[in-house]
């Protein structure tokens, strides 16, 4: 009789797991070196553009502190609050229209809804910088560019916001719609259901569309740019940061481009924390049904 | 505390399902209503429509004195327990309690700090709407929470609590507004059977407590059974049937109803009923068991199942059947079954056999027999046993209708009877044939309406024995020359002597399965559209000619338009949408005293006058129906007829709506 040998489960996943956390380890330094590279960078002391050595021969904060400082060529600090202003206000108006639109396509029956939840979702496919030129000229024509541009730049950004409605909508329907009745019978009518009952039971789709909603304007660039029409005082970060690298002062300006770049990742960095464990239950809670 | 009435209650979705079909039902204050019926029957749906979670399709129902078709839930002032519980989970137990009564307002008047009220110049109190205040909240919740036993939960959350309390705290937060009527959904269905029975109690206790009007729907017949003081019977969107539990036991009015309630399932067979003089002989299908009772058992059944050919479903519950060697000695009526196996449930057996001895007695077949016996029963298997049939207890139903043959209220009386020299003799007395009825002399089989017999006439002299209240209707049975007949009457009529007359235009005069004398027909229905037409009215105003553009709705009443007052239109409208409401084709039920002779309207052909003695009749062609009309007994040949509005029955054609 030959005894047939078995090799230890055990044995097995331990060495499936090393092969795993081997990958992984090789995809975080690919992923995590530029960022890295950005922080080395701008703790560097010498100028110039990129440097054939890696670790920085002086260190200094200057970078930073310039950056707030020195405001004489590029306003930095200027463009920071303009895309913090523009970046909070649409969060709160987005995130309300998404929530309203998307509660409404879940509990009301009314002639038209899939057509139209087909159509948002079609036209959302659609890349926004197609119509860019067109709601250009519309927007000078209301005044709303250049030192105007703060409000235009809310209004697009704003404008298709319900059309984000989808996970918001697959989370809404997973709440039993006995809910909602019991509470109209209650005695409440659907504003109250939706701001008594359902919103406190959404939290965490609420984090989520608040999170997309802040992250979008934040880093946007096309539009700033064709806002702004040159003119760098009505400059969001993005574009701002883009002007700092034109040939001319790309060499004095790079390390405080990287220094402006790890200043922009703050923020988001910090309300991604701080909401972290709402968002990965916000995009699983709602994906559930849709 | 409120009464509710459905009539005509149609819930239709857009893609044409009817879900509920002409629910029709008036619910007294502090009835405990249960609906019942297999998953899908519309039950749900009713009580949707009620909560007002649904819209009505068609019909009316009230509340109270409120039509309520068009109020929105919070309006109704009614509660809803769901059968998911639906309890709000961020909220406590206190605050889900509270929930109603805190976004809810009362009627008040206005009142200073003191809670003094406030006078207008004229003395009187200023009316207006506040919420409750906290200490009132406090009170409530603490008095439904007592009442309910969940006081010391009130301050956790829904997720933290077991199934049953969860049902409880929904309970709570339905009874703590003291609504007019509570709905209850399936409540106790997430329930286990323990609890369920133990919930079941409670619920029959909160009823008696709050003395309420309750609405409970359900798919369990025991639960129905056990908490209703009616039950409504539901199948396909349709009502079986409307009764106390007891009565629904006692007298299934069709097939369904009777297998559907009680367990085990009652028995049924295959059979025919063969009737030969005073007797009438029951056989069953596929067996050679045969079984006589007497005719007056029959009474109420259509002379033409008791040929021996017509086919119908005997029914019989299992404790109806009784194996037990004293009972069978006793009994006339005993068949052979063979025992196929049991079903030992402690206090009684369950003996499943067959009166086909080929039949296996497993599957449900119309062979197969189940019996009831006292404790334990020790039958081997293939044994081939007497076994004795309460008879009295047997119901009849229809082969293709389903419907009991013997129903409670009965439609006909069944005679046979004489004419001879212009006169109709049955029972024993003779009535004067009228110039409308021509019939041969000879013998005949006479169909007397129960509605065509009046209390307090000269027509003859009968003997009432009995009166019931089935469901609002009277129904006496009296002997009339020693035959029992029946009666539907609108009051009750006290036993002993009594004159009757009768209403001959209603009878049919058979012969040989050949209806030689039809009754004059009860209602006939003309076709038509609704019509909106635009006017242009010119007023004086201020000496000023203005033009007023007005909306008027007509009604086509078989090619005559009638004024069609505004509260007939909206509901024509509200139930068949703007859009379809002009285009679908209405049918109007009339009957002979809707109808007028007028200066204008139908046009009509009048063929002849029947004359009925007391009262004539224009027999007038519309169309291709033919309509009896009232009148004085002028002889003309074309006549105008105004139908009147208020009194027709409107039904949408094409989905057989009954609108109005």
């Amino acid at each position: 009789m030959t005894k047939k040998k078995f090799r230890s489960k055990k044995a097995a996943e331990r060495g499936a797991n090393t092969a795993i956390y081997i990958i992984l380890t090789i995809i975080s330094i690919v992923w995590l070196f530029p960022f890295f590279y950005l922080v080395i960078q701008s703790l560097r002391g010498e100028s110039g553009a990129a440097t054939l050595y890696f670790w920085p021969k002086q260190w200094t904060f200057d970078n930073y502190i310039k950056l707030f400082t020195d405001t004489s060529i590029y306003n930095f600090p200027r463009w920071y609050g303009t895309t913090l202003i523009i970046s909070i206000a649409v969060t709160v108006i987005q995130t309300a229209i998404v929530l309203v639109t998307s509660y409404a396509l879940s509990r009301l029956r009314f002639k038209m809804r899939k057509p139209l939840m087909n159509l948002m979702l079609v036209l959302g496919m659609f890349p926004g910088f197609m119509s860019m030129t067109a709601i250009y000229f519309l927007l000078k024509l209301f005044g709303l560019t250049q030192e105007m541009g703060l409000v235009g730049l809310i209004l697009v950004y704003v404008a298709s916001s319900c059309m984000g409605y989808y996970i918001c909508k697959g989370f809404f329907d997973t709440i039993p719609k006995s809910l909602d009745e019991a509470a109209r019978i209650d005695g409440a009518s659907r504003h109250t259901v939706f701001i008594k009952i359902i919103l406190p039971l959404a939290k965490p789709i609420i984090i989520y569309t608040v999170l997309t909603a802040f992250m979008a304007p934040w880093g946007e660039y096309m539009f700033a740019s064709l806002m702004a029409f040159g003119d760098q005082s009505y400059f969001n970060v993005a574009v701002g940061l883009k002007y700092m690298l034109q040939r001319e002062t790309i060499s004095e300006y790079f390390t405080r481009f990287c220094a402006a770049s790890v200043i922009i990742s703050l923020p988001i960095t910090a309300l991604f924390m701080w909401l972290q464990k709402y968002y990965v239950q916000g995009v699983t809670g709602g994906s559930v049904k849709g | 505390m409120a009464e509710l009435s459905l009539k005509h209650i149609y819930k239709v979705y857009p893609n044409g399902t009817k879900a509920v079909n002409d629910f029709n039902m008036e619910i007294a204050d502090k009835e405990f209503i249960v609906f019942v019926g297999p998953s899908g029957c519309g039950k749900s749906t009713t009580l949707r429509m009620i909560a007002g979670l649904e819209d009505i399709s068609a019909g009316e129902l009230t509340i109270g004195e409120n039509v309520v078709n068009d109020m929105e839930p919070k309006d109704r002032d009614i509660a809803m327990v769901f059968q998911n519980y639906a309890l709000y989970p961020h909220m406590t137990v206190f605050d889900n309690v509270a929930f109603g009564l805190k976004i809810r307002k009362i009627p008040d008047v206005k009142r200073d700090k003191d809670g003094n009220p406030i006078l207008d110049k004229n003395g009187n109190q200023i009316p207006c709407m506040r919420h409750y205040t906290k200490e009132e909240i406090n009170r409530k919740v603490l008095e439904a929470a007592d009442i309910l036993g969940i006081t010391e939960y009130l301050a956790k959350k829904p997720k933290e609590m077991s199934g049953g309390q969860r049902q409880r705290v929904s309970l709570g937060r339905a009874i703590v507004r003291s609504p007019k009527v509570m709905l209850l959904d399936e409540p106790l269905s997430n329930l286990d059977a323990k609890l369920r029975t133990q919930m079941r109690s409670e619920i029959a206790k909160l009823h008696a407590k709050l003395k309420t009007t309750f609405i409970y729907v359900t798919h369990d017949q025991v639960e129905a059974m056990t908490m209703g003081t009616r039950i409504v019977v539901m199948k396909d969107g349709f009502v079986q049937q409307i009764d106390t539990p007891k009565n629904l036991y006692k007298y299934p009015g069709n097939k369904f109803v009777a297998g559907f309630i009680g367990t085990p399932q009652m028995n049924f067979f295959e059979g025919t009923l063969l009737k030969t003089g005073d007797e009438v002989e029951i056989s069953f299908d596929y067996s050679d068991a045969k079984v006589k009772v007497p005719y007056s058992m029959m009474y109420k059944a259509k002379p033409s199942y008791l040929d021996g050919k017509t086919k119908v479903y005997i029914g019989l519950r299992a404790e109806d059947v009784s194996i037990d060697p004293a009972v069978v000695k006793a009994s006339d009526t005993v068949i052979k079954v063979k025992v196929s196996h049991k079903e030992e449930l402690g206090n009684q057996t369950l003996l499943y056999a067959d009166i086909n001895m080929d039949g296996d007695g497993y599957t449900e077949s119309s062979t197969r027999i189940i019996i009831e016996t006292k404790g334990y029963y020790f039958a081997e298997a293939g044994e081939v046993i007497d076994a004795a049939l309460n008879i009295n207890n047997v119901h009849l139903f229809d082969k293709e209708t389903e419907l009991s043959i013997l129903p409670r209220i009965p439609e006909f009386n069944y005679l046979d009877c004489e004419v001879a020299a212009g006169k109709l003799k049955f029972c024993g007395i003779e009535l004067k044939l009228p110039k409308a009825v021509e019939c041969a002399d000879g013998k005949y089989e006479l169909l007397i309406p129960t509605d065509a017999v009046a209390f307090g006439g000269k027509d003859a002299q009968a003997e009432v024995v009995d009166c019931e209240d089935i469901n609002g209707r009277n129904v006496a049975a009296f002997e009339l020359g020693g035959r029992r007949m029946f009666a539907v009457t609108d009051g009750s009529i006290e036993k002993g002597k009594a004159g009757i007359s009768f209403d001959i235009k209603k009878f049919s005069v058979i012969k040989d399965g050949e209806t030689v004398v039809e009754r004059m027909p009860e209602k006939i229905s003309l076709e038509g559209k609704l019509i909106k037409e635009r006017t242009v009215e010119e007023k004086v105003e201020n000496g000023k000619t203005v033009k007023k553009k007005c909306i008027k709705f007509m009604l086509d009443v078989a090619g005559y338009k009638v004024a069609c007052p505004d509260k007939t239109a909206d509901k024509l409208i509200s139930a068949m949408g703007v859009k379809n409401a002009f285009t679908e084709t209405l049918l109007y039920e009339c009957g002979p005293y809707d109808l007028k002779f007028a200066e204008e309207g139908i046009c009509a052909e009048v063929l002849s006058v029947a004359d009925y003695g007391k009262e004539k009749f224009a027999v007038c062609k519309i169309g291709e129906e033919t309509a009896y009309v009232k009148c004085d007994g002028e002889e003309v040949s074309t006549a105008k007829l105004l139908p009147e509005i208020d009194k027709l029955a409107i039904i949408q054609k094409e989905k057989h709506i009954r609108i109005i």
